[in-house]
């Protein structure tokens, strides 16, 4: 498994594989025999080479802190690959991705809306293609039928954010 | 190498609806297949046993080595064909190891109509033998068949792909180095006679492997004379008079100790070696599919949310991910094995389609196989399209798959339409293996959209004559061909005719993935010549 990990603004790169009893910690090159014992929950022992650790973990909302020998570090896993910064970007859309038709339009002017909520629906080439509020908000202005045509790019309607 | 991250929520009800509906679908599946391996029905068997013979499965299993799978091709070939009489088409072909090597076997089901070959099941054993030839495969044949199918002779004997060509592949075959080798194991009549003739070795069961060229009732027909079964093509004719046959067993189950003797001593050169790892299973539950793919077809979905449930690890190096995003390209590991995905996330593009014959340059060059999970509801038509050149560009993707010699594979996890079709590597691309899964549809354009081409023509022409179509005569045009679409394009119609090489449960994917991807090794990996790309 591949973990990224960051402390203090600076992302660490780490492999651990499991055999047994015995995790593999690769860091920098440089694997590390490390075994691990549940004391009880939260509180591990590591031995890593002649090194005994004994640690408590608290998870924190998105981080975890660690304690160890008196010092807290506090990590938090990193974003593995840029996959969710897709979906976010996607989120942040209103124009239409493909030129096609209108088929449904869920909101009318003047509705509140939640994130996420579907506004409208387009079909082109077999497929419907979903356009969400990319936050919640009020609905401003529709700038399309049902069963009208639309081209890429061309926004389907606008909002304004909530309390905006 | 990254791992995909998941956004999948399945605690969501359209997962959970989504879910139980794939359930059903591969509940169906299994249904389907189980009432097909009955094969001729209970009676049938029994009088098959009867005769001391083993059932064609039973031999199969008989003769892969022990607790290794058995890769079976077609398992509803004939579905709802011949009035369902030709289950599996009287025939089961696959790929098995013997002594650790995987081979061809392919062996006919005496319980269905003798084993006699219906058109499906000329096309089954073509396609077996096909297997074995791109990939170097051993052939093993348990024979017990009647011959052609007589009342459908002009379907089975006279054209190309038709009888003539499986004795035609067995000497292609041998002159190419890949091992024959046949067991009779009931008769072997008329042109069935040439399928151990035409073998390297082959085995003869005494007391019901009987070879000949004309069976007793054509012998008393012909000349007169009376003559039994035995007498006039058993083992002890073949094996001491004839030399037809080799090797004379006792039983069944001596000829399959036979046949792995065979095998054992082929000799068979090294396989393609590939920087392999210790597999690994993907991060997320494979199950999961099931509540990833949409009910509606309509419905898109994110094709790296399949992609991390097959591949090792879920560990996926994409290649291009900010170019042509319609498609979804890049290196992981299956079962170990490295391997190129091209998967569709949306319509093709002539971005999507350059990126991804760049994609398959790269595996060509580095000698990866090529795995394509096709999805796709085919080009982007349209006038700023054309203009753009998506059709040049469309032809540079089908000239790289086309003239792509790594191991292909296809399996289609959702629509197949159009050129699309050919872009993603389908059957007339000669993928190693091509699989469906249940959900998955096939055809040349949707129903709707064929329906609407076809009345627009029809408006057309009668509107040059003055006349127009009332809304009931529009109905009758389309609905007709909408249904027909529909019953198409489903995917037992597609499995039935051979059009594919069966439909899978998608959480066997991963293990059908790697059993191709290792009988392909047996085949060398020559160096890529492309053709002409249109710039």
């Amino acid at each position: 498994m591949f973990i990224n990990y960051e402390h203090e603004n600076h992302v660490y790169n780490v492999t651990i594989e499991r055999k047994e009893n015995f995790f593999f910690v690769t860091y920098n090159n440089t694997e590390y025999k490390v075994e691990a014992e549940e004391l009880k929950p939260g509180q591990l022992k590591f031995k890593v080479g002649d090194r005994v650790v004994k640690s408590i973990i608290t998870e924190g909302d998105k981080e975890k802190y660690v304690f160890v020998d008196g010092a807290v570090f506090k990590v938090k896993p990193v974003e593995l690959t840029g996959f969710k910064k897709k979906k976010k970007k996607e989120m942040g859309d209103l124009s239409s991705p493909i030129s096609g038709k209108v088929v449904s339009i869920k909101v009318k002017n003047g509705d509140s809306v939640k994130k996420g909520a579907v506004l409208l629906v387009i079909e082109a080439m077999k497929m419907e293609y979903l356009i969400r509020a990319p936050y919640s908000g009020k609905i401003k202005k529709i700038n399309f039928k049902e069963n009208e045509q639309i081209e890429i790019g061309q926004v389907t309607l606008e909002m304004s954010k909530k309390g905006g | 190498m990254d791992v995909i991250e998941s956004n999948i929520d399945t605690s969501s009800k359209e997962y959970s609806d989504n879910f139980k509906h794939y359930e059903l679908l591969v509940k169906d599946l299994k249904q389907k297949i189980a009432e097909f391996q009955k094969g001729g029905g209970e009676e049938k068997i029994k009088l098959h046993k009867s005769r001391k013979k083993m059932l064609a499965r039973e031999r199969i299993e008989a003769l892969v080595d022990h607790d290794t799978p058995f890769m079976e091709f077609n398992p509803l070939a004939g579905f709802d064909m011949y009035n369902n009489k030709a289950p599996c088409a009287g025939i089961v072909t696959g790929i098995g190891l013997i002594h650790g090597r995987e081979v061809v076997i392919i062996a006919n089901d005496a319980t269905v109509s003798g084993g006699t070959y219906y058109p499906m099941t000329v096309k089954k054993h073509l396609r077996a033998q096909e297997i074995a030839l791109n990939n170097n495969l051993p052939c093993i044949y348990l024979v017990d068949s009647g011959g052609a199918f007589l009342p459908m002779q002009d379907e089975v004997f006279p054209d190309r792909e038709h009888f003539g060509r499986i004795f035609y592949n067995q000497a292609v075959m041998s002159a190419k180095g890949i091992p024959q080798i046949s067991s009779v194991m009931g008769s072997c009549t008329a042109g069935g006679a040439y399928v151990p003739a035409m073998s390297d070795e082959t085995i003869i069961v005494k007391g019901t492997g009987t070879i000949f060229l004309g069976g007793p009732p054509l012998v008393k027909a012909a000349t007169g004379e009376e003559v039994s079964s035995e007498d006039l093509g058993g083992a002890d004719v073949h094996c001491r008079e004839s030399g037809v046959a080799d090797h004379y067993a006792h039983d069944d189950t001596e000829a399959i100790r036979m046949a792995r003797n065979i095998v054992e001593n082929l000799n068979r050169p090294e396989k393609t070696q590939l920087d392999i790892k210790k597999p690994e299973e993907p991060l997320y539950d494979i199950k999961e599919i099931y509540g990833v793919i949409p009910k509606d077809m309509k419905k898109p979905f994110e094709v790296r949310e399949i992609i991390a449930r097959i591949v090792d690890g879920s560990k996926f190096h994409e290649f291009k991910y900010l170019y042509g995003p319609t498609i979804v390209c890049g290196f992981a590991r299956i079962m170990g094995y490295p391997v190129g995905i091209l998967a569709n996330n949306g319509v093709l593009f002539s971005e999507s389609a350059l990126k991804g014959s760049h994609f398959i340059e790269i595996c060509c060059q580095r000698k990866i196989p090529l795995v394509f999970l096709q999805n796709i509801t085919g080009f982007m038509v349209g006038r700023k399209y054309e203009a753009g050149g998506i059709a040049k560009d469309g032809a540079k993707m089908v000239n790289a798959v086309a003239t792509a010699n790594v191991p292909k594979f296809t399996v289609l996890i959702g629509g197949s339409f159009g050129a699309g079709n050919y872009g993603m590597c389908g059957r007339a691309y000669q993928p190693r293996q091509l699989w469906m899964w249940p959900n998955a549809r096939i055809s040349v354009m949707g129903g709707e959209q064929a329906a609407n081409v076809l009345l627009t023509v029809k408006r057309d022409q009668l509107w040059r004559k003055g006349k127009e179509l009332t809304k009931e005569e529009e109905k009758e045009i389309t609905e007709p061909i909408q249904k027909k679409y529909e019953t198409e394009g489903n995917p037992y119609y597609s499995t039935a005719r051979i059009w594919d090489d069966g439909i899978i449960d998608p959480i066997d994917t991963r293990l059908v993935l790697g059993l191709g991807i290792s009988a392909s090794l047996n085949a060398s990996i020559p160096d890529w010549k492309p053709g002409v790309f249109r710039m």
